[in-house]
């Protein structure tokens, strides 16, 4: 086995005199799916965002299929390209269609003719189950549809690996397995992921292995089985059993 | 009994010409040391010695002898119309050459610029209200208010009575404040008062006293112009061929019949929504196009993240805000100049305004970037796009619905301001209703259409403004 798709090394980071990512140290290898979890505040979903920059860091490194992540300009531009993201508020661009949501990045970024795009986008509004939407507004549609839309988005620049900071937190009840679904149904292609999420049906159905955090600290990996069942540390022993209970 | 007055003062009033030696005037040489084409500064507002006749057509006393004069001297005559108040601030920024708008000679002028011979002698009268018998000489001024304009000799005259001065922009608004009862009288010059008197049917004032100083009207071109052998010679060959003489009879003792209201509309509306199409609405577009350019090139520079560029655009919107716009016309038109850089009318006012949009709309362009949500920006930067991208098609286009409704009231706003441009020489539509109420006093009627046209034009933009919103509203769930 090569080297980690995603690898990061003595990672930190801080909020003003919060300690927010404390000596990171995480690998996610090519086609495995990664759950983070850990109680709010815990720094899971700051270190969801470093991994393509959309937040700083002050030291350690992060490397993506073997290249650092660049600072700044086109080469970072280029490099988030690969990693697509998935956002608990969708983000989906409020002004354009479904369709026209799909295909901006392939036609702007990656210069695809039109017609190609939205051939491509079709499919792909199609594997998530949005096609009979293409022409609306993300207004129009519901929060589970709008963030199945936001992951054809994500797929349809291709990328090497995808990361889902809380995807499901905004949605109702009724919703979120629309998008476990198409989730479970990316893991099994193949796809690269972390997941920051508090679904323990998804982890024990599609993840290889959960991550917990506490306090900026990773303190505990392993599979979700021995994980639910067995967890080692206090801290997530104590988090199961809040969360379990309900 | 009035026309037997105006009949002596007249007769008094002999027009003067001093004796210049008629020597240096030679026929067969052209203007030696004159430019080709003579530019004359003038009032064009100062009835009647400079204004407008009912076909729009410049006309008055001033005018014809400027007319003469350059015919005598074989050079074209080109008129640059200038409110009196800026008339030696763009006699010095070389708008024009000679100012001819009845100049008075005095020691003080005459030191600063060069002053032809006289070629019309006056002295000044002091008018009141119709119904005012306490006022009866130049000494009764002592505490009273009188009207005058600011840089006028008149002004001065009326100050050395002890008079208080309330500045107004011209005779015309001297008179209206002075029938209108805001002042107690005013000092100016003779024969404008008496064509008023001839020409007006039912004046309202009366003229009381004569101030003892002659007044001599004169030519003003820079200091060491050289035009002064040129001007003094025709002047004193009008004089002796009468030509002089005929036009002071044209304008001081034949009497002019005042349109009606209703012919004044008829007149000058075409006249005023040619000043519209060609000067406001162009001034307008083309400062609102250039100033939102400014606007999102300085909006964007407020929200950079560069110390030394964040300050720039604060202290370009904050100077902007912080100062009237009237002030950033008058420093462009009048200070530049000063400077070595003239822009003439038309693009100063241009520039003056978008500089003001700019300031304005990059604060309105701020905001409506800034109350977009982050992820909308973090959505666009993973997949891929740069900031410039970001910017074009996803940011702007929503900022757009924020930015509409109150970049619409800078836009309106803007059309009213152009009628700024006309204190620095634009004929745009209030320059147009002031020429054309300049010599009648139809101040209601004039203003009034002009007020039509500001609205008109208002109207049609709200219309357009209502549709963009619509439009830019459609991706909003109802």
């Amino acid at each position: 086995m090569g080297d980690p798709l995603v690898l990061m090394k003595d990672v930190n980071k801080h909020f003003g005199d919060l300690h927010v990512l404390q000596d990171i140290n995480l690998g996610v290898d090519k086609g495995e799916v990664v759950i983070v979890i850990g109680p709010s505040g815990s720094g899971k979903s700051t270190l969801c965002r470093t991994i393509n920059r959309l937040e700083t860091f002050e030291s350690g490194t992060i490397t993506i299929d073997g290249r650092p992540l660049p600072e700044e300009g086109k080469a970072l531009a280029e490099l988030r390209a690969d990693v697509g993201m998935v956002f608990q508020s969708f983000n989906l661009f409020a002004h354009k269609t479904i369709l026209e949501n799909v295909t901006l990045g392939p036609v702007k970024v990656r210069k695809m003719s039109k017609a190609d795009a939205d051939k491509h986008a079709i499919a792909l509004l199609e594997r998530v189950g949005v096609a009979h939407q293409a022409d609306k507004y993300p207004a129009q549609l519901s929060g589970g549809q709008q963030q199945r839309v936001a992951i054809a988005r994500s797929l349809a620049m291709n990328p090497k690996v995808m990361l889902f900071d809380e995807p499901t937190s905004a949605l109702d009840p009724e919703m979120i397995n629309e998008v476990l679904d198409v989730m479970v149904e990316l893991a099994k292609e193949g796809m690269t992921m972390v997941v920051v999420t508090h679904e323990m049906g998804f982890a024990r159905k599609a993840a290889n292995r959960v991550v917990f955090m506490a306090d900026g600290q990773i303190r505990e990996q392993s599979t979700p089985e021995d994980f639910f069942t067995h967890p080692t540390s206090d801290r997530a022993k104590d988090f199961l059993g809040k969360i379990l209970t309900h | 009994m009035k026309r037997t007055v105006v009949a002596a003062l007249t007769a008094i009033l002999a027009l003067v010409m001093v004796a210049a030696p008629a020597t240096a005037y030679d026929k067969s040489s052209p203007a030696a040391g004159l430019p080709p084409v003579l530019k004359v500064g003038t009032e064009g507002v100062y009835s009647p010695f400079s204004y407008h006749d009912p076909s729009g057509k410049l006309t008055g006393f001033d005018i014809d002898v400027m007319n003469a004069i350059g015919k005598k001297l074989g050079v074209q005559v080109q008129y640059v119309e200038t409110p009196w108040d800026s008339m030696f601030a763009a006699l010095g920024a070389q708008r024009f050459d000679v100012v001819a708008n009845e100049v008075t000679f005095n020691d003080e002028r005459n030191g600063l610029y060069d002053l032809s011979d006289p070629y019309v002698e006056t002295t000044g009268v002091v008018v009141v209200a119709d119904d005012n018998s306490t006022i009866k000489s130049l000494a009764d001024l002592k505490g009273k208010k009188t009207a005058e304009n600011l840089t006028s000799n008149w002004s001065e005259v009326a100050k050395g009575a002890g008079a208080t001065i309330v500045g107004v922009d011209g005779m015309t608004e001297a008179l209206a404040n002075l029938r209108q009862g805001r002042v107690d009288a005013l000092v100016n010059d003779k024969l404008a008062i008496q064509n008023y008197l001839a020409t007006t049917k039912n004046p309202g004032v009366k003229v009381v006293a004569q101030t003892d100083d002659v007044s001599r009207s004169v030519l003003a071109a820079r200091k060491g112009s050289g035009y002064l052998p040129q001007l003094n010679s025709a002047i004193a060959a009008l004089k002796a061929d009468g030509t002089l003489t005929s036009i002071y009879d044209k304008y001081f003792t034949a009497k002019v019949a005042a349109p009606t209201t209703w012919e004044l509309v008829r007149n000058n509306a075409w006249p005023m929504l040619r000043a519209t199409i060609t000067n406001t609405i162009p001034l307008t577009i083309i400062s609102f196009a250039i100033g939102l350019v400014i606007a999102l090139v300085v909006g964007l520079a407020r929200m950079s993240s560069q110390p030394v560029v964040t300050g720039l655009a604060r202290l370009y919107i904050s100077v902007i805000r912080g100062t009237p716009l009237l002030v950033q016309l008058f420093i462009i038109f009048y200070a530049l100049p000063q400077l070595g850089i003239k822009i003439n009318p038309f693009p100063a006012a241009i520039i003056a305004f978008s500089l003001n949009v700019g300031g304005y709309a990059a604060e309105i362009i701020r905001s409506a970037v800034q109350s977009l949500p982050r992820g909308q920006w973090e959505a666009a930067s993973t997949i891929g796009m740069n900031y410039a991208t970001t910017l074009r098609r996803v940011i702007l286009p929503q900022a757009a619905r924020t930015a509409v409704p109150p970049l619409s009231n800078t836009l309106i706003s803007l059309v009213k301001d152009t009628s700024l441009a006309s204190t620095i020489l634009v004929v745009e539509l209030l320059r147009q209703a002031q020429i054309a109420a300049a010599p009648t006093f139809q101040f209601f009627a004039m203003y009034g259409v002009a007020a039509l046209y500001y609205w008109v034009i208002c109207l049609a933009l709200s219309a357009v403004q209502s549709r963009t919103e619509t439009r830019l509203n459609r991706f909003v769930a109802a």
